[in-house]
């Protein structure tokens, strides 16, 4: 800890920088409670508690910024165990959500094009591309993002991941910690959960000599029994959506998410989720749908077009087209009951080996079938990522099964999660067209 | 043009095989327990690609974004010509083959058993005991298939006989000057390990034909994952070089390390885990650029040329800091995708060329 970047974290970050954002926070809730939005926009006003999660998630970069020197950095794939972490009070920086708000935000390209010059190819994960690109070049549309002290991969999402932290690892020079989750092509064996748990108590003398102190087993559980809590609210909100209308959609779980993501076993994400609940049963009681004139609902698979956002939605919504819920959301909440915090590395083990995205296909397609069921929805769309093989390959398959065998329209749509070069605005509105006019007649 | 060698051809592997007794495994790529299959007497022939199937079969499962190993192993699949075999094994090499493998078992579901196996990513305490105990669990899938259980004198035999092999295709390498082969024909020699068994292989390579070398020019090292299309010798060949070292996943990066040690499936788990660097293990990439280099320098290679299937991220991550490692010490590289069609573009051949030049004039 240098007195310096201590002075400047407790300026910046305590003092200024939360009272600043708390104050941004009022004044965005306001703005969204006067919000009535246009007559023709197909869209409800937005969900207020949006602002929270603005404020909490800029709150986070803004430690982030301020960290070095103070505390100790880790940078973590979205899939890794960080409990251990977050309980050594580690500031967690998540690479995949970094480029996700640099996808929203339009500076996808721009970076990725960094990237591409350093020779990083356009056939790779956009987000691995707009990352390194944020990380080569030192821009990011957050300020600054802290230097690691320590990486952690988890290849429960793919093994991307693994190829992206060795770039990191070879690039900032900070130990890498790999936890290794065995793909599921059927039920997890014994000897797979005792591989995950293995790691993780190998992980820890590790993490705790960059800590440079020792794990608090009092904290570690506290720190998952939050986790426990806030990914149980995760998925409250969510089943909201089997309400008609749906008080949100899958765009405003795109959006909301962050803080499951980012800010899993911290107290505040709790308080936010609690708080988005209290919301939208408000609005389920007002009979308030997420669209004003919900008349098919459908499910989202796979990761969201980022820079399509806003667009699709209102595409959509135009021709009373919801969509309700999406795979990728679900995945945050769907494990809570897995979890228990009294046993934190026995759960850990099981709980992170069983992300949607490291269960096989037939799984992935068996969870959407049941999710067309629990949400009434008539229709999916399988957004086909050409950047994420391990969450697109299967689809054509998923897709065949849903219309053959089940009878329920379903939509391929190329794009990419990041990249806005490799998606057609044009063909995708006509394929989107050609799709709900399917629904239509399938009534 | 390929030169009259007499090789076994898979065909004839296959045949003899089940003359044996022996059921046969279609193995796709890239690391799998060679000698496992063989104590259970299982035969394995390996499936990398293949070019020349018609790829529009497998885009009714994959899209066109993924890389042509996984998209022409599936047409393979479907058009029948794996048929006679009796299992397909498929490691976890990476994203597209956790597809192609859970596509298979899920949706596809071929007449003959898909079977699995993880590789673990790392060297530690942990990776051991999982990759011995998932072994251990191929094993029992194996003697499903066959009825045989792998005893430990079998299973060590097996393995004393693959690291011959792999001591025949290093020793194939070291002796590589006064084999009178072209590349072409050298590496078709070296590929015939894919589909024999580790005796006939041993034999093919003490065989191999001495003499002059056929092929001069400048030396360069081919990387990637397999020579496929072959015409790359070709190209190269008429360019004016010649491949003195190779780095590719399908040939060198398979020697494994000779292990000693008395339980046999730990010993093949560590010789497994023992593999030169390569990207679908997701090892360091220092660990990578160092070995390439060294290599390189051992060998005389002037240049490396990374020959590659298009969108194969693992190999694509790996790029950029190679040949950045290898441009400090002069040693420049060429990156070459392809969509494993029959035969190498125009514009390809005309890069190779170029890069060949490049190298002439450094020297
Ligand atoms: S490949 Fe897919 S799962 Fe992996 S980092 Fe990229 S978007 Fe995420
Ligand atoms: S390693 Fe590369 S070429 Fe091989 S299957 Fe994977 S993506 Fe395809």
């Amino acid at each position: 800890m240098t007195p310096s970047a201590t002075l400047s974290y407790l300026l910046n970050y305590e003092l200024l920088g939360k009272g600043v954002l708390r104050v941004q926070r009022w004044r965005d809730e306001r703005k969204l409670r006067a919000h009535h939005g246009k007559p023709d926009d197909p869209l409800n006003p937005p969900l207020v508690r949006t602002a929270r999660m603005k404020e909490l998630m800029s709150r986070h970069y803004l430690e982030g910024r301020y960290a070095n020197g103070v505390k100790k950095v880790a940078w973590v794939t979205s899939g890794a165990p960080i409990e251990v972490l977050r309980a050594l009070d580690f500031v967690l920086i998540y690479p995949e959500n970094h480029a996700a708000l640099c996808g929203a935000r339009k500076k996808a390209v721009d970076l990725s094009v960094e990237a591409e010059n350093a020779g990083y190819s356009r056939d790779i994960c956009s987000y691995a591309r707009t990352d390194i690109g944020a990380m080569l070049s030192g821009r990011t549309p957050v300020g600054r993002l802290p230097k690691p002290d320590l990486l952690v991969a988890c290849t429960n999402i793919c093994q991307t991941v693994l190829y992206w932290y060795r770039v990191l690892a070879a690039h900032f020079d900070v130990p890498l910690i790999v936890i290794d989750t065995p793909f599921l092509y059927q039920a997890a064996s014994d000897h797979q959960v005792a591989f995950v748990k293995q790691q993780l108590e190998e992980a820890i003398p590790v993490i705790e000599r960059v800590a440079g102190r020792s794990l608090s087993w009092r904290r570690l559980r506290g720190v998952a029994e939050r986790s426990k809590t806030a990914a149980e609210l995760w998925l409250e909100i969510m089943d909201r959506a089997r309400n008609r209308p749906a008080p949100m959609t899958a765009f405003d779980g795109f959006i909301n998410m962050g803080p499951i993501v980012d800010l899993r076993g911290e107290p505040e994400t709790i308080v936010f989720y609690r708080e988005l609940l209290a919301e939208l049963d408000a609005r389920i009681k007002k009979g308030v749908g997420a669209i004003k004139r919900e008349r098919k609902r459908v499910l989202w698979d796979n990761l969201p077009i980022w820079h399509q956002i806003g667009h699709l939605s209102r595409t959509l919504g135009r021709r009373g087209v919801n969509v309700v819920v999406s795979t990728y959301t679900y995945a945050w909440g769907e494990l809570a009951p897995m979890m228990d915090a009294s046993r934190p590395l026995d759960t850990a083990a099981r709980v992170y080996l069983h992300p949607i995205l490291n269960r096989s296909t037939g799984d992935k397609l068996r969870t959407m079938e049941k999710m067309v069921k629990d949400f009434a929805l008539d229709g999916v769309i399988l957004h086909s990522d050409r950047s994420c093989k391990p969450y697109s390959l299967g689809q054509i398959d998923q897709r065949d099964r849903l219309v053959h065998e089940r009878g329920v329209p379903a939509l391929l749509l190329e794009a990419d999660h990041n990249d806005p070069r490799a998606y057609a605005v044009e063909q995708g509105d006509a394929r989107l067209e050609a799709f709900m006019e399917m629904m239509e007649s399938a009534n | 043009m390929p030169e009259p060698i007499a090789l076994p051809s898979r065909r004839e592997a296959i045949a003899r095989a089940r003359a044996r007794g022996q059921r046969v495994a279609a193995v796709l790529p890239i690391h799998a327990p060679r000698a496992l299959l063989t104590a259970c007497n299982v035969h394995s022939v390996e499936v990398w690609g293949p070019p020349g199937v018609d790829p529009e079969i497998g885009a009714s499962h994959f899209q066109a974004y993924t890389c042509a190993i996984v998209r022409n192993a599936t047409s393979f699949l479907l058009a029948g010509h794996l048929d006679d075999h009796d299992a397909v094994l498929i490691p976890h090499t990476c994203d597209a083959m956790q597809g192609m493998a859970s596509v298979l078992v899920d949706f596809v579901r071929p007449k003959m058993p898909v079977l699995t196996l993880y590789l673990p990513r790392g060297r530690r305490a942990s990776d051991e005991t999982y990759l011995v105990a998932e072994l251990r669990r191929l094993g029992r899938d194996l003697t499903a298939l066959s009825g045989v259980a792998p005893t430990d004198e079998a299973l060590h035999a097996a393995l004393d006989r693959e690291a011959a092999a792999d001591d025949a295709v290093a020793g194939l390498w070291r002796d590589r000057a006064g084999l009178a082969l072209s590349d072409r024909a050298f590496f078709t020699l070296l590929r015939t390990r894919e589909f024999l068994d580790a005796e006939a292989f041993v034999e093919v390579a003490r065989t191999a034909p001495r003499g002059e070398r056929k092929q001069r020019g400048i030396p360069v090292m081919l990387s990637g994952i397999a020579p496929e299309p072959m015409e790359i010798f070709d190209a190269l060949d008429e360019a004016g070089a010649h491949v003195v070292a190779d780095d590719l996943a399908g040939v060198s990066r398979r020697i494994y390390p000779r292990v000693e040690e008395p339980d046999p499936f730990r010993r093949l788990a560590r010789s497994l885990l023992g593999a030169a660097p390569d990207p679908t293990l997701g090892q360091p990439i220092p660990e990578r650029v160092a070995m390439v280099r060294r290599r390189m320098e051992e060998s005389g290679a002037r240049g490396i040329v990374v020959y590659n299937p298009k969108f194969c991220e693992p190999e694509l991550f790996y790029l950029p800091l190679l040949a950045k490692g290898l441009a400090e010490a002069g040693l420049p590289l060429l990156h070459v995708e392809h969509e494993m069609t029959e035969s190498l573009g125009a514009q390809t051949r005309t890069r190779i060329e170029a890069f060949v030049e490049t190298l002439r004039g450094a020297q």
